[in-house]
């Protein structure tokens, strides 16, 4: 019976001991906190007069003088508010402080959330062995989040390596991430042949060729048009929608054969894409097929069709209030809702 | 004859101890292993600690979000939540208020208060709920819209609000709740990082009572000042830091609270929404995800986040508490027994087996196990069946364990969060941990056996739950 009196006094001891230790670190920290609020505002002060003397040996004496951590953190936001000749000026002081070494390191020592950000501040930094470090924690890191990010740091130095490789390095898993999307908004020009060549690969990840199809007519346009016209088709369904997005914002010589068509696919997504196309681009012939998709078995369509058909001006309401005049049905309702959107009388 | 009798009376003890003793080691095992999942998923996922990294990191792909506020009879909070709301730090939202036809002055407050004007909103009708009045927009800001509907409960309100709402994802909140600025942010992190597989995300509920509140922020955090909701705050870190983060980690997470969860409207739909009349609402449509995707066999993650922090208002007195506490116990019940071929089924695989034995064990045996113990133990006792040095040990454990795992609830806490700013509020909080064991906890186990006997009853009522309101005010 002892044991479980033992048991009990070990446990009791065991909470007694944690306690006071983490209240014994709190209190330092607590002490460390204040101090490092007077070092910020130093470090602060320091780069505000730097920006108006340009004395980078003062700047280097403040830099030097806080803690790295401190240095780190508070560098990297004032460097984010710093555009130009300031920008490179703060660069080279903080390189000269050997500040992107200690990002380094953290890139590989610290926990996921410090890698990740590691990561961002390496790009800012544009330090000589950023490149390097950021290359291998796309091959080595264990966290596909911090993959991701380093993935993206390299593309902002003009550094990511070829498309395939560089996804292949995130993982399979991590070609899910909506950050993906934001790598492609940032890819170069020069680089925009190597994403249409992804997009156009069906063994690459829907999502993924989904994502690049978006990049693609956010930031290249018309140029890519025939592209988009191709993969409308696609099998994969939100390969097609992403396509029809696209064409919708490009428009192309054949597309409303094309949306017509796609106006009749099998997955409601692409046929709200379809839609949606057709509307913002104003192809007021596509409407016999838009008043038909408006008595579609998803809500999605049929709302985005008579958007499509409103969208159109003058002919479009009136094809819209004329369906909302006709019998009872699902096309009638929503000629209604739609033309009674807005506020109420 | 007589020693027949003793007999069978040593034998029904040693069977009931027995029960209570397995009972007792099951929670214990299940506490035990949600320690170590939970430090372990913390130490995997560390939380970003500056909100505008996560702007900078994700504000460019995070996805439209409909914030829900059902609001029933909250004149005295509603305006100031409703521009708390509108204040979130995400790229694209918007908040709707459901007024679920309270008998105050709630509509008014709000049309007085964003110059509202009645709108026409086409939305599909894809859930049941009792009729909109009407639907109301402000010309003051894009992103508010208020429905006025029929009295119909929480999950009709939430209902309501998903029809009505646009966005692939939608939010669900209390209306008398406080979201920090950049809960949002980190709530639709899982949908950005993951966005295929995550259907739903949970943040941590924190106790305001005592925090400085102003224009709807916690301007500062504090601990409680009286006593109950104190006890509050080490049983809300117990729950969000070590449960909830354990369940998440492998993916057997039961619940999303409703008063800040995060879901993909589409399965939502699929599932048909909040069961309506449900005491746990919550409960409910986490466990009917859950089935829906399993059924379906498609992969997919309900998680928990320990940062997205909402705050919200806990009972102050015993009267309030006790009917908070016998709900939830009610809906827990209701739950299980209304799902339960899920149990131990091979077809929902950890769901089945861990989920639903978790809410076996804690849920629907623990509390009747634990106040079997505190009557039957000492009658024992009395009885001689049971040696006093016995007694007191197992008392002594019994304790002595409990502390321990509150304790080890805080060391997650500060080890990763630090919500809590000073020193003093940690030795308070162990203080508590160590308070919590003599009384409150026997309390909430007999308000927890009360809410067995009214769902044997039948009892469907939610009780009034009286707020003071955060602010300070009276309602």
């Amino acid at each position: 019976m002892w044991y479980i009196w033992d048991l009990s006094i070990v446990l009791s001891a065991l909470s007694l001991v944690i306690m006071l230790v983490l209240i014994a670190r709190r209190v330092l920290q607590e002490r460390r906190g204040r101090a490092q609020i007077d070092q910020r505002r130093q470090l602060h002060t320091a780069l505000i007069a730097f920006t108006e003397n340009r004395d980078r040996e003062a700047l280097k004496l403040v830099v030097l003088a806080v803690p790295a951590g401190v240095a780190i953190n508070a560098g990297f936001e004032f460097i984010s508010l710093l555009r130009g000749e300031e920008y490179d000026d703060v660069l080279a002081a903080f390189d000269e402080c050997g500040l992107p070494a200690l990002v380094g390191k953290q890139l590989e020592k610290g926990n996921s959330a410090e890698r990740m950000h590691a990561a961002e501040m390496l790009a800012a930094l544009r330090s000589e062995n950023a490149v390097a470090s950021l290359l291998s924690a796309l091959d080595r890191d264990r966290s596909r989040e911090v993959r991701i990010a380093a993935a993206i740091a390299l593309c902002d130095l003009g550094s990511l390596p070829p498309l395939g490789i560089a996804l292949g390095k995130v993982g399979v898993a991590g070609q899910r991430s909506r950050r993906l999307i934001e790598l492609f908004r940032r890819f170069p020009p020069a680089r925009f042949e190597e994403l249409r060549d992804h997009a156009a690969r069906t063994d690459a990840v829907p999502f993924i060729r989904a994502a690049a199809i978006d990049a693609l007519a956010r930031a290249a346009g018309f140029h890519f048009a025939d592209f988009f016209a191709r993969a409308a088709g696609d099998q994969s369904p939100e390969v097609a929608a992403a396509a029809l997005r696209a064409l919708g914002l490009t428009g192309h010589a054949e597309a409303p054969a094309i949306l017509a068509s796609a106006m009749a696919n099998g997955d409601w997504d692409v046929r709200a894409a379809a839609a949606d196309a057709a509307g913002r681009l104003g192809l007021a012939g596509l409407a016999t097929p838009l008043s038909a998709l408006m008595d579609d078995e998803a809500w999605t369509v049929r709302y985005a069709a008579a958007n499509a058909l409103r969208s159109f001006g003058q002919p479009g309401e009136r094809l819209l209030r004329d369906i909302a005049a006709s019998e009872v049905s699902r096309s009638q309702r929503t000629a209604s809702l739609i033309l009674a959107e807005g506020p109420a009388a | 004859m007589m020693s027949d009798w003793s007999h069978e009376i040593v034998l029904a003890a040693s069977i009931l101890s027995w029960f209570i003793i397995g009972a007792g080691l099951a929670q214990t095992t299940i506490y035990l292993l949600q320690l170590i999942v939970a430090a372990y998923a913390l130490s995997r996922r560390p939380p970003v600690a500056r909100s505008a990294l996560l702007w900078h990191r994700y504000g460019d792909v995070a996805p439209p979000i409909a914030l829900l506020v059902p609001a029933y009879n909250e004149e005295v909070n509603v305006v100031e939540s409703v521009h708390s709301m509108l204040a979130l730090e995400y790229p694209n939202f918007e908040v709707i208020v459901i007024n679920d036809g309270s008998k105050d002055q709630t509509l008014q407050r709000l049309i007085e208060a964003f110059k509202l004007v009645k709108f026409r909103r086409p939305y599909e009708e894809a859930l049941a709920h009792e009729p909109i009045r009407g639907l109301y927009s402000s010309p003051m800001t894009e992103r508010l819209f208020v429905v006025d509907k029929e009295n119909g409960g929480k999950a009709d309100a939430q209902n309501a609000g998903i029809n009505v709402c646009r966005a692939p994802l939608f939010c669900v909140i209390d209306g008398d709740s406080i979201l920090e600025p950049d809960a949002l942010m980190r709530a639709a992190q899982p949908f950005i990082d993951d966005p295929e597989r995550t259907i739903a995300v949970g943040g941590t509920i924190r106790i305001a009572n005592g925090s400085r509140i102003e224009a709807g922020r916690v301007r500062e955090i504090h601990l409680p000042n009286r006593l109950l909701p104190l006890l509050q705050v080490v049983e809300y870190l117990r729950a969000f830091l070590m449960a909830r983060l354990a369940w998440s980690r492998i993916n057997t997470l039961m619940l999303v609270s409703g008063a800040f969860g995060m879901f993909r409207r589409t399965e939502v739909v699929a599932v048909r929404g909040f069961t309506k009349g449900s005491m746990g609402e919550d409960l409910d449509l986490v466990i009917k995800l859950h089935r829906h995707m399993r059924d379906a066999g498609r992969k997919y993650r309900i998680q928990f986040i320990p940062e997205p922090v909402c705050w919200t208002e806990a009972p102050e007195t015993l009267s309030v508490l006790a009917r908070q506490r016998t709900r939830w116990q009610r809906g827990a019940l209701e739950c299980f027994f209304r799902y339960r071929s899920m149990l131990f089924n091979p077809r929902y695989g950890r769901v089945g087996f861990l989920g639903f034995g978790h809410i076996l064990v804690v849920d629907v045996l623990g509390p009747v196990a634990e106040v079997l113990g505190y009557i039957l133990i000492p009658a024992f006792w009395l009885l001689g069946i049971l040696s006093a040095e016995y007694l007191l040990a197992f008392t002594s454990l019994i304790f002595t364990y409990g502390v321990c795992v509150s304790v080890c609830s805080l060391v997650l806490e500060e080890a990763e969060l630090q919500r809590f700013p000073r020193a003093r509020d940690l030795a308070v909080l162990t203080a508590v941990a160590v308070i919590e064991n003599f009384g409150y906890r026997q309390l909430n186990n007999f308000w927890r056996v009360k809410g067995w006997w009214q769902y044997l009853r039948g009892n469907q009522g939610w009780g009034e739950m009286t707020r003071t309101g955060l602010t300070g005010a009276k309602k």
